[in-house]
């Protein structure tokens, strides 16, 4: 062992669900254990939707590892969950509470500053135990390599740090994973993104307007033609004093249809349907979004390598079943079961086995078969071929196919409630939009409210974000300017849009001796680290120092 | 023994009636394993559990009397606290963390493997025992087991001299590792040091150790100060190039609030004593007070302008002995002062405090605490023979300075205390601070202070560095203080040197104008040629992550106003916008709109003023009362 480094047992690196549930699992193990968060706060930099989940069958839930979580850390638990099938102003609405509700024991609403920093500290406390801790403002920015073997992490703000075990659970874009070869981020098809409006609503208009108790919750989802053809959904969930309202797309739908997310999010925000919830006095607190792996396609099968393993959104353990999207809970089973693999491989004087070992668990605990259905394999073989998807929708929207979705009216319900057959949806156009379309069209009914909502503009989103930059240190850096290597990104940034200066890209015509040409500018200083131009334009991509960038409040 | 009960016959409800017929334990205990080994449901173990409690009979007493094999983990551990069978994994582990019982843990895991053999319980309960067992040989510390790391820990929890010496003993008889035995030796030494000590002390390190260098061998005017008196706390204030910098006003700030409760807590009357070295630095004497300084020792030569580490280090010290214990070679009579050196001392933290701190207190003999974050003044209660002279009682230390320093990234906090051995004196307690510890305090101009002049030769020799050359870091440019500001924004797209071009037209019509551009412009992929790129540059950004000026005149052309660039601009005092957009925000927060291209508008602006027909200088007179003017499309300003 070489003294020149400060060395810790294990080293979980990002205090997300995931390493939280690392972290709480080694310490009980005795594990000395440290943490490392990049955010000025754990949960500042984090998003997500907002649902977690208990799931009956999985080997570990939140609350097995903290046991006040729900009291302390999470908003309202869902007992209400719907399905609206929208087109135009007519909407045909499907009770999804028994697909919500299968294998599910709990399952609440979040927001992740609220509910990570409240974890933060319990982690905190118990791995001071073990002679570690939990520091945030600490960015890692690799893994620390003796003679090709990752020995440990390399980072902005100290000096590198030695470990038995290294735990990435940095989220999205893992810088880790990414630099264990494990994850690129090239292919949109891999990814969606998840763009959020959290709303300001006192407790008691929430109970008015979506007729909950103190301890009750709704979640609404929305499919159809609200977002023209781009293929993805829309979601609403109750907080205790806010609710959360959002939209989820394949990114690479995005891409080609160069669809602009705010503005697809204001679709949403101004249907009629929405107006009975959001009522005359829409204050919008927050505007965030973020990438999500889709865990059907890139969930990696074997989420280790050397010391390092990877748990959670950086191990693409992120499941849409169907219209329910389950990530966090995946990311704390994954989380608990590397250090239950730790701690045998350190038992059985075997530490270099428990990368495998958690592979092992992951598999027989059933959590690869959530992330990767063995059913969805054979569908999608054929389902996302887009011969087929023109067939199928031509069937569809044809006179049998409408007349075929009215028989099936009475059935919806079970349809929609079956986990097997949402599980095997293709993600094409068909199961997003053309489905969901003519069913509101052939069995829906109008919506008669009018909307008054007043989405924000991008500008005042912007404005109203908090912002601790790291001048003359941008953490992007456009590789290739052409509008073709990067152009796909003035449009799919959440902060950007075509014709607005104010964004992180912009579209200009520069002449450079007497030729015009259109290339592509960046500003990384209203970027809220979203992943989204990782993935989409040619750049050297990276997270800001730690502590610095977007601070995200509600999350 | 009739049939034997099949718990899985029954729903929970059943069983708990059938079990009422069941009488004798042992019926009771096959019917409990025969509820694990198929439902193994929580409620029906209860309810069997609680038919075992009503006759009387604790489970753990049934299976002893019953079953050979598992009365054997009876005999080698005792009871297991709890049946681990009925948790799950999660709960287990902090479950565990309460048993703190070694024999209890080995009852847990015979439990286990005799029962559901989880790996994960196994290893669960193995590390449980491991740490436990750790704990517990730090009694008892075998040296042969542990790296020389982990033994330097172990021998700290160690006091007697005799178990030191054993473990001593054996390391020799084992690895014999130097390291290892330089380590318990200094802990011996430490443990009976007050002795030791106490019959060396009198023995000046130069005669114990004959063999050795003694570069601080002369520093015995300090030594020699026994039972020395001390006051004041001290503040070294940094100057640079010409300017007071704030960490030196924070100190003050903080050196206040402490005297000021010193000064209670004890009945005194100390005083915050601020320091400045330097060419010209009488003038900062002032604001010293202002910021809490009671009196303010200056010396000042033109030699001095640059920090000098010899030159500032013997100034600092000469001060600091200034009228103290007289001696050989000892300064003059002060006036101003009655006690041999400064109580406490602090220094600012930056690249020249820290040389300066470092060599000061060395030169006075004392200690220091470096890159200190917290401050405060306590008595301390030490019981470390080396302070205390005495093994084994307790000393009560005064007016400590309680410094506290981060350590690993703020991780943890070290608290770091000088304090007098007793037979050697470690005065004035230094601490060098890091800059922005401390809240900046409000200057008090009505404070009132003493200013003293501080005289002694400076000799050559402390100035034999010379600096030759120095290059002072490109400050950037300056866009404050200036009368007018003329900016430009994307709107300058369309021909971005013509742009820049007529920027730099207009601001030459003014006698003080500088150019400022939006970020927009930074970030921008304009081809600009030569002679005007250098006005596009960040240094030249006004905005929340740029500038924030003021200026009387603000011309804004093709700039929409985000709110990150108004933060920077909007006290101007007449800000003038130009845009094509009669939307565009900006005009919220303008004096005069003129909508119009600034391709058009800005060459007949600054014909306008060039020919002396429009008087700029009159529009910023008038311009508190934002009057709005919307130019035509041809982009005629009408006043
Ligand atoms: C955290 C953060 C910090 C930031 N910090 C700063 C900062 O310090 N400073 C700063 O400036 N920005 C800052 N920004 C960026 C800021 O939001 C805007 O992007 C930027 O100010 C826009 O620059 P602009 O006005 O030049 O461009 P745009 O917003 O694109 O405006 C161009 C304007 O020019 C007008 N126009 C077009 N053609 C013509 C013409 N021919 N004649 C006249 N008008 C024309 C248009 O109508 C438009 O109003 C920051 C952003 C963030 C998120
Ligand atoms: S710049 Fe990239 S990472 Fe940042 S918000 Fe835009 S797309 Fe997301």
């Amino acid at each position: 062992m070489s003294d020149e480094h400060e060395h810790y047992e294990a080293v979980v690196v990002g205090a997300g669900p995931g390493g939280a549930a690392a972290a709480a699992a080694l310490a009980n193990y005795g594990v000395e254990t440290l943490v490392l968060e990049r955010g000025v706060d754990a949960g500042s930099k984090n998003v997500s939707g907002g649902l977690i989940y208990a799931e009956e069958s999985a080997p570990y839930t939140i609350d097995d590892l903290f046991p006040d979580f729900r009291e302390e850390a999470s908003e309202r638990p869902v007992t209400e969950y719907y399905l609206h099938n929208v087109a135009g102003d007519k909407v045909k609405t499907v009770d999804i509470t028994d697909l919500h509700e299968h294998d599910t024991e709990w399952s609440d609403s979040v927001l992740r500053r609220r509910m990570d920093s409240w974890l933060a500290e319990r982690v905190h406390e118990m791995t001071r135990e073990t002679g570690g801790g939990l520091l945030t403002d600490v960015r890692v920015n690799g893994l620390l390599r003796e003679g090709g073997e990752i020995v440990g992490v390399t980072c902005d703000e100290v000096d590198p740090i030695r470990a038995d075990l290294v735990v990435a659970a940095d989220g999205v874009n893992s810088e880790l994973a990414r630099d264990a070869g494990l994850m690129d981020w090239e292919d949109p098809e891999e990814w969606f993104q998840g763009v959020k409006a959290v709303v300001d609503m006192p407790p008691e208009v929430v109970a008015d307007r979506f007729d909950v108790g103190e301890d009750e919750g709704v979640a609404h989802l929305f499919s159809g033609d609200l977002f023209e053809d781009v293929r993805g959904g829309g979601f609403l969930y109750t907080n205790e004093d806010s609710v959360s309202i959002g939209t989820v797309f394949h990114l690479n739908s995005l891409v080609a249809e160069r669809a602009e997310p705010h503005e697809l999010l204001d679709a949403l925000l101004t249907h009629p349907l929405l107006a009975q919830w959001l009522g005359d006095d829409y204050e919008e607190r927050e505007y965030s979004a973020k990438l999500v792996p889709d865990s059907k396609k890139v969930a990696l099968k074997e989420p280790h390598e050397g010391r390092l393993v990877v748990v959670g959104d950086a191990a693409g353990q992120m499941q849409a079943q169907g219209p329910i999207i389950k990530g966090m809970n995946h990311a704390v089973s994954a989380g608990a079961l590397a250090a239950e693999a730790f701690a045998e491989a350190k038992s059985r004087d075997d530490p270099s086995s428990a990368g495998r070992r958690y592979a092992k668990k992951l598999r027989s605990e059933g959590v690869m078969k959530k992330l990767r259905p063995p059913q969805y394999r054979a569908v999608s073989a054929l389902g996302e071929r887009d011969a087929v998807t023109n067939v199928v929708d031509g069937v569809l929207t044809s006179g049998v196919g409408r007349t075929a979705i009215k028989a099936l009216s009475g059935q919806l319900d079970r349809l929609f409630g079956s986990p097997f057959l949402t599980s095997m949806v293709p993600d094409t156009r068909t199961s997003y939009v053309t489905l969901p379309t003519i069913i509101a069209e052939e069995l829906g009914t109008p919506v008669r409210e009018e909307s008054t909502v007043e989405p924000p503009t991008l500008a005042d989103r912007i404005g109203d974000l908090t912002y601790d930059t790291d001048i003359g240190n941008p953490h992007i850096r456009l590789v290739d300017n052409s509008v073709d290597a990067s152009g796909a990104a003035v449009s799919a940034c959440p902060v950007s849009a075509q014709d607005f200066g104010g964004g992180c890209y912009r579209e200009e015509t520069v002449t450079s001796n007497g030729d015009e040409e259109r290339v592509v500018s960046l500003d990384t200083q209203p970027c809220v680290e979203c992943g989204t131009c990782a993935v989409v334009a040619d750049t050297e991509w990276e997270h800001p120092r730690g502590g610095k960038g977007v601070e995200f409040r509600e999350g | 023994m009739g049939d034997p009960l099949d718990p899985s016959d029954y729903t929970v409800d059943e069983l708990r009636e059938e079990l009422e017929t069941v009488e004798t334990a042992d019926e009771l205990e096959s019917v409990l394993e025969a509820e694990r080994t198929s439902k193994n449901r929580k409620t029906a173990l209860e309810a069997i559990r609680n038919r075992l409690d009503d006759l009387g009979v604790p489970e753990a007493e049934a299976i002893e009397e019953d079953t050979d094999t598992e009365g054997e983990y009876l005999e080698a551990g005792g009871e297991p606290p709890f049946d681990p069978a009925e948790f799950d994994i999660a709960e287990l582990g902090p479950k565990l963390k309460d048993v703190e019982d070694i024999d209890a843990l080995r009852a847990l895991l015979d439990a286990e493997e005799s029962g559901e053999n989880r790996d994960s319980v196994v290893t669960l309960v193995e590390s449980r025992i491991d740490k436990l067992s750790e704990s517990e040989v730090e009694g008892e510390v075998d040296p042969t087991e542990l790296s020389v790391a982990e033994l330097g820990n172990a021998v700290q929890n160690v006091d007697e001299v005799e178990t030191l010496e054993a473990i001593l003993d054996a390391e020799e008889s084992g690895e014999n590792r130097e390291t290892a035995k330089n380590l318990i030796q200094s802990r011996i030494e430490s443990v009976s040091g007050g002795e030791r000590e106490e019959a060396e002390a009198a023995v000046p390190p130069e005669e114990k150790h004959p063999d050795l260098d003694h570069p601080t061998a002369d520093k015995r005017h300090v030594r020699a100060l026994e039972d020395g008196t001390y006051g004041d706390m001290w503040v070294y204030c940094e100057t640079q190039a010409g300017a007071l910098i704030d960490v030196s006003r924070e100190m003050l700030g903080k050196a206040r609030e402490l005297i000021d409760g010193y000064n209670d807590d004890y009945d005194a009357d100390e005083r915050v004593v601020a320091v400045l070295v330097g060419d010209d630095v009488e003038k900062h004497a002032e604001e010293c007070i202002a910021c809490g300084a009671d009196v303010v020792v200056y010396h000042e030569d033109d030699r001095l302008d640059r920090f000098q580490h010899k030159a500032y280090t013997e100034i600092f010290c000469d001060m600091a002995r200034w009228g103290g214990d007289p001696g050989e070679g000892n300064p003059g009579e002060a006036d101003w002062r009655d006690y041999d050196e400064p109580r406490y001392v602090v220094f600012p933290a930056t690249n020249n405090g820290r040389d300066l701190s470092a060599q000061v207190q060395a030169e006075l003999d004392s200690g220091l605490a470096s890159d200190c974050s917290g401050l405060f003044i306590e008595d301390a209660v030490i019981s470390n023979p080396v302070k205390t002279g005495q093994p084994g009682t307790n000393k009560t230390f005064e007016r400590v300075l309680h410094m506290k320093r981060p350590d690993f990234s703020g991780f943890e906090y070290s608290t770091i205390l000088c304090l007098d051995n007793p037979n050697r004196e470690f005065h004035p307690q230094g601490a060098s601070v890091i800059p922005g510890s401390f809240e900046l305090p409000d200057p008090d101009p009505d404070l009132e202070g003493e200013v003293v002049e501080h005289d002694v030769a400076l000799d050559d020799d402390w100035f034999r560095v010379e600096v030759t050359e120095f290059d002072q870091l490109e400050a950037g440019v300056d866009l404050t203080g200036h009368d007018v500001i003329v900016a430009m924004g994307r709107g300058i797209g369309a021909d971005p040197t013509r742009g820049m071009e007529l920027a730099v037209d207009l601001a030459d019509c003014f006698e003080d104008a500088e150019i400022g551009v939006t970020r927009g412009i930074v970030t921008g992929s304009y081809n600009f040629e030569g002679h005007v790129e250098q006005y596009t540059q960040e240094e030249r950004q006004i905005g929340e992550t740029g500038q924030v000026v003021e200026p009387d005149l603000y011309v804004a052309a093709g700039i929409s106003g985000a709110v990150q660039h108004k933060v920077g601009m909007d006290e101007s005092d007449t800000i003038v916008a130009i845009n094509t957009d009669p939307e565009a925000r900006i005009r919220d927060f303008s004096d005069y709109f003129i909508e119009g291209d600034l391709f058009e508008v800005l060459p007949r602006l600054i014909d306008a003023i060039e020919t002396g027909e429009l008087d700029l200088g009159a529009v910023t007179d008038g311009g508190r009362d934002a009057s709005e003017t919307t130019a035509s499309d041809e982009g005629d300003t009408h006043e």
